[in-house]
């Protein structure tokens, strides 16, 4: 991995970053985990759209390519589960805010799927024009907050 | 929209900034016959088009519409150099600025806000009192629009609001009842959200996040409010205009201002009086930016103090969990127009710090926001992802500890000698540090926080102890005061060292109190421009935005 050449990522970067993404949200119940959804070009695009995004994505997986583990082993993909996640940890401490802004990047793209909506019981999408219906407010619940006397300081 | 009354090349008033408080006294100014001009540095926003039409709306959160300017980045916005702070600045430049990204929680500060040093002996008094605010108090909620319900015993009593109180939704019925059972106040939050159609606005239809702009105009931001009516009285609005310097005459009254317009061109527009409206951090670099040989250091800064006494809200947040069962969907409704608690307001001297704290009832977003953090930290990564999620999502709300701060000279905003931003002018920069006095009233509203989320049923509580992203509250960095060595303006927002000069924004502050603090920008933006009325002499008409009788 290179991605810091150009700041654009390669394929290899790519498969890579689909990895990352599946030890950040992994599978769950029926779905599975965030790179296997095949959500890392929409990453990569989000990520291009945004300077602070994108300089995040970069330092992430620069971070991860020089990894010595990863390294040894001939690519981040080449390394076991438990070692990828040893790997990710070492990168979290070592640039932990750029880490912080990728990881929510990821969380983003993620929680923005109609079927990831569907398992955790979210009405999904614009919440703009068809808003909640909440109750109108009912006086009745200020019963006991009127009883008390007035205590705000006088001058 | 760009018309207005008039073409003199030199304008009577000559507003800079567009958002809360320029507002509020463009569209007061307006109804005489003088010629106004306002400079914004932002554009003007579509609420047809605002992101949470999209499905993307929190990624949009993320980035372009994010809170931070550093973080979004937009050409309208200038960087804040914030790495000597432990807060971060948050502000919004467009027509309408952070009233396009507030929740529009209005809150009054209290009567003994007003009178701190006489109270506590701490920090100074103001040269007002609440008393003098409040008809404008009652005129920007008739102009805002108020949703609230009168009986609140924390507050002075009050006229009536425009509207009833906004839904307070099974979640906030929940804390409510944990307030309730340890006798401690709370009261229906006042907020400058349409509950009922006000104002030729629609109502709430309890969307969420009104913090990324309100397509239905339900939510009060001055682009919508005051900014028509000004307009049609002949207030010319000029966007994508960045103000470099305003300039003065050899005696140091202020003459104009040189800006930059949206093509990058510098022009000048001259003026018989100034009028600064860019908020807590842009009004001192603007004046730290016009030095001159009669004002050396800086216009207005004779006394030292433009950009010192730096106020944030240092925000707490206390995160409460709630069982399984308690799906209350936290997410529908908007994020902090619930209500508010002022048990904790005035000052104690049981407790071991000064002046006091409010607490302001959230709820929660969408589910990308909840994992990321909302007020706390990220749901975790990895195994065990989900299931932390799951045991969050829907069933989580929040207490912000909103807490007094007290003015002090080494918080402040200067000049970074290296920033600029897009038009090669420099940027501010915040040194701050959180005094030990706002720590301890944090810890304490993070302990009674604990107490109350344990009577509503949470069955976990996390906190925050200091919201970074939490400075929505710029002020106190041009002083308002009686003695022109120890402050920037007097009661009338004029500045000491040059009498056609009035600021109208949070850096006029003495002290910060404990509440949101635009209802009382704009009183006092509403106030100063009736001071200015007077004194040219101007003439009124009377409208206002209320639905006629």
């Amino acid at each position: 991995m290179s991605p810091s050449r150009g700041g654009r990522l390669s394929d290899a970067d790519r498969r890579a970053l689909a990895v990352v993404m599946d030890r950040l949200v992994p599978p769950v119940d029926e779905l599975p985990g965030a790179g296997e959804m095949g959500l890392a070009s929409e990453v990569e695009q989000r990520a291009r759209r945004h300077r602070p995004l994108r300089s995040a994505l970069i330092t992430v997986m620069d971070a991860l390519s020089m990894d010595m583990a990863a390294h040894a082993a001939g690519g981040f993909r080449a390394l076991s589960e438990e070692q990828q996640v040893d790997s990710l940890r070492q990168v979290e401490a070592a640039v932990p805010e750029q880490f912080a802004y990728f990881m929510q990047l990821v969380y983003t793209i993620y929680y923005m799927q109609p079927e990831v909506h569907e398992r955790i019981g979210w009405p999904g999408g614009a919440v703009q024009p068809d808003g909640f219906d909440v109750e109108p407010f009912d006086e009745s619940i200020l019963e006991t907050a009127r009883q008390r006397e007035p205590f705000w300081r006088r001058v | 929209m760009t018309e207005g009354r008039g073409n003199d090349r030199t304008a009577d008033v000559l507003i800079i900034g567009a958002g809360a408080s320029g507002a509020a006294v463009a569209w007061s100014l307006s109804r005489s016959e003088l010629n106004i001009v306002c400079l914004e540095q932002g554009r003007w926003t579509n609420p047809a088009n605002y992101v949470t039409n999209n499905d993307d709306w929190e990624y949009r959160g993320l980035t372009d519409w994010a809170f931070d300017p550093n973080v979004r980045g937009r050409p309208e916005d200038y960087p804040v150099n914030d790495r000597n702070s432990p807060i971060s600045p948050l502000m919004f430049n467009a027509v309408g600025g952070s009233t396009i990204h507030w929740t529009a929680h209005s809150p009054r500060m209290h009567p003994s806000d007003f009178k701190v040093k006489t109270l506590d002996g701490v920090a100074d008094d103001w040269p007002l009192s609440y008393e003098d605010l409040e008809p404008f108090y009652d005129l920007n909620d008739e102009m805002m629009g108020c949703a609230g319900i009168n009986g609140d015993p924390a507050n002075p009593p009050r006229s009536p609001r425009q509207m009833p109180p906004l839904g307070l939704g099974e979640d906030g019925k929940k804390l409510a009842a944990g307030f309730d059972k340890l006798g401690w106040h709370w009261w229906p939050s006042d907020n400058y959200v349409n509950s009922v159609p006000y104002g030729g606005r629609e109502a709430c239809n309890y969307c969420g996040p009104n913090g990324l702009g309100c397509t239905l105009k339900a939510k009060a931001s001055t682009d919508v409010t005051y900014w028509p009516i000004a307009i049609d009285n002949g207030v010319r609005l000029r966007t994508r205009c960045r103000v470099r310097e305003i300039t003065v005459d050899s005696d140091g009254r202020a003459t104009g201002a040189t800006y930059f317009d949206r093509n990058g061109k510098e022009r000048h527009q001259s003026a018989r009086m100034v009028v600064i409206a860019a908020n807590g951090i842009g009004t001192p670099r603007l004046l730290l930016l016009s030095r001159s040989d009669a004002h050396p250091d800086g216009l207005a800064n004779s006394s030292g103090l433009v950009g010192k006494n730096l106020m944030f809200h240092p925000y707490a947040i206390v995160t409460g969990v709630f069982p399984e069962g308690n799906e209350m969907e936290t997410w529908k409704g908007p994020l902090g127009n619930i209500f508010m608690s002022q048990e904790f307001y005035e000052s104690d001297p049981k407790r071991d710090f000064v002046r006091g704290y409010s607490y302001q009832i959230v709820r929660s977003s969408g589910p990308a926001w909840l994992a990321r953090g909302g007020f706390a930290d990220a749901i975790p990564w990895g195994e065990g992802h989900h299931e932390e999620f799951a045991r969050q999502f829907g069933k989580t709300m929040a207490l912000a500890v909103i807490g007094e701060d007290l003015p002090e000279l080494h918080n402040e905003v200067v000049l970074d000698p290296d920033l600029v931003d897009g038009a090669g002018i420099p940027a501010p920069r915040v040194n701050y540090t959180l005094s030990v006095n706002s720590r301890s009233m944090l810890d304490d509203g993070i302990a009674n926080g604990r107490r109350v989320f344990e009577a509503a049923g949470a069955v976990d509580v996390l906190a925050n102890p200091l919201l970074r992203s939490g400075g929505w509250h710029l002020m106190g960095t041009a002083k308002m005061g009686l003695d022109p060595d120890a402050s920037v303006v007097n009661e009338w927002g004029q500045a000491h060292d040059a009498d056609n000069l009035f600021i109208v924004d949070g850096s006029i502050f003495v002290t910060a109190g404990g509440v949101n603090p635009t209802p009382t920008i704009q009183a006092l933006a509403l106030r100063t421009a009736e001071h200015i009325a007077q004194r040219l002499g101007a003439g009124r008409s009377g409208d206002t935005n209320g639905d006629e009788e």
